[in-house]
């Protein structure tokens, strides 16, 4: 086979891998973080393992790695612009292979952490906070948003 | 170069070029949710008034006494438990005189009209409940003890009381 034909074919195998990578990488939000009734000077934990309140995310994309990272609001938004104050802990986010609520990796939602997707595509994260009314907060509704980006890794 | 070398190879070059540009990224959000609560206000209603008080003669106003117990007015988030806590004195004074007070005693209610009160020794840690309403009236009632040489005069002293949710 002459040289040009080896050429030819090393580019056409070059493009092979991108066939494969195709499973598209897709990222949810199922549920917020809710804290529910909030008394001014009380905070207010919801844990990442609390199945009714705590936030969810689910990812579907191609097995391997993948890098998570936050968007965290500082405060919560209410009447008149109020603010409250919201902070996550250094465990506060986890990961699950299996998208259950009671099988996960704990991390700290404030630095970028790196997960693995397994086979089935699929896995979940799952996200606790704390919300700090002040004693003299304004009483209402108050709302934030969660924002989470995932990036597949080479 | 032969023309079909020279293809390949930028074919080679396209398809390295496209594998970088693919890297996949997406990102989703959702929303914290929170209702924050009525606020409590605790309001001194009424002092806790012994009238005229003889030397030698110890003197009570019972918390049930509507007109001279010290009464405290809360308001709030409905139905919320709240905890209570006192400072009490332990004398009252007039200039440099002091009056010896003790034996408090406490009711707590929905209504102003003491209906239903439940009793209460005011201390360090009282628990309590807001109404439907989000109210709740506390009295406090006291016992002095004047000395058989009390000096004359107008004794008084603060009773403070603290709520929390």
């Amino acid at each position: 086979m002459n040289r040009e034909s080896w050429i030819v074919i090393g580019a056409m195998l070059l493009g092979v891998p991108l066939l494969a990578q195709g499973k598209p990488l897709t990222v949810t939000g199922i549920r917020g973080v809710t804290f529910g009734a909030v008394l001014p000077g009380v905070p207010r934990v919801v844990l990442r393992t609390d199945p009714a309140n705590s936030g969810q995310f689910d990812i579907k994309g191609p097995k391997g790695n993948v890098l998570l990272s936050f968007v965290l609001p500082l405060t919560m938004t209410g009447p008149a612009g109020a603010q409250m104050p919201l902070t996550f802990g250094s465990s506060d986010a986890g990961y699950s292979q299996t998208q259950a609520i009671g099988s996960q990796v704990g991390f700290d939602p404030k630095q970028p952490f790196t997960a693995t997707i397994p086979n089935n595509g699929s896995a979940s994260v799952f996200v606790g906070a704390t919300a700090n009314p002040a004693a003299n907060q304004r009483a209402g509704g108050y709302t934030a948003t969660i924002i989470l980006n995932v990036t597949v890794l080479p | 170069m032969r023309s079909i070398t020279k293809l390949s190879l930028v074919v080679a070059a396209l398809v390295l070029t496209g594998t970088a540009l693919q890297a996949q990224s997406n990102n989703a959000s959702i929303t914290a949710t929170a209702s924050v609560q009525t606020p409590i206000s605790v309001v001194g209603a009424q002092q806790l008034n012994f009238g005229n008080a003889f030397p030698g003669v110890n003197k009570t106003v019972a918390a049930a006494d509507l007109t001279n117990a010290g009464r405290f007015d809360v308001t709030g988030q409905a139905n919320a438990g709240v905890t209570l806590s006192f400072t009490l004195p332990a004398t009252l004074s007039s200039g440099s005189n002091t009056l010896p007070i003790d034996s408090y005693a406490g009711i707590r209610a929905d209504n102003s009209s003491q209906t239903s009160g439940i009793g209460l020794v005011p201390g360090a840690s009282n628990a309590a409940g807001l109404s439907a309403t989000g109210l709740l009236f506390v009295w406090v009632g006291a016992r002095v003890t004047p000395a058989t040489n009390q000096a004359q005069g107008t004794y008084t002293g603060t009773i403070t009381m603290t709520v929390v949710y």
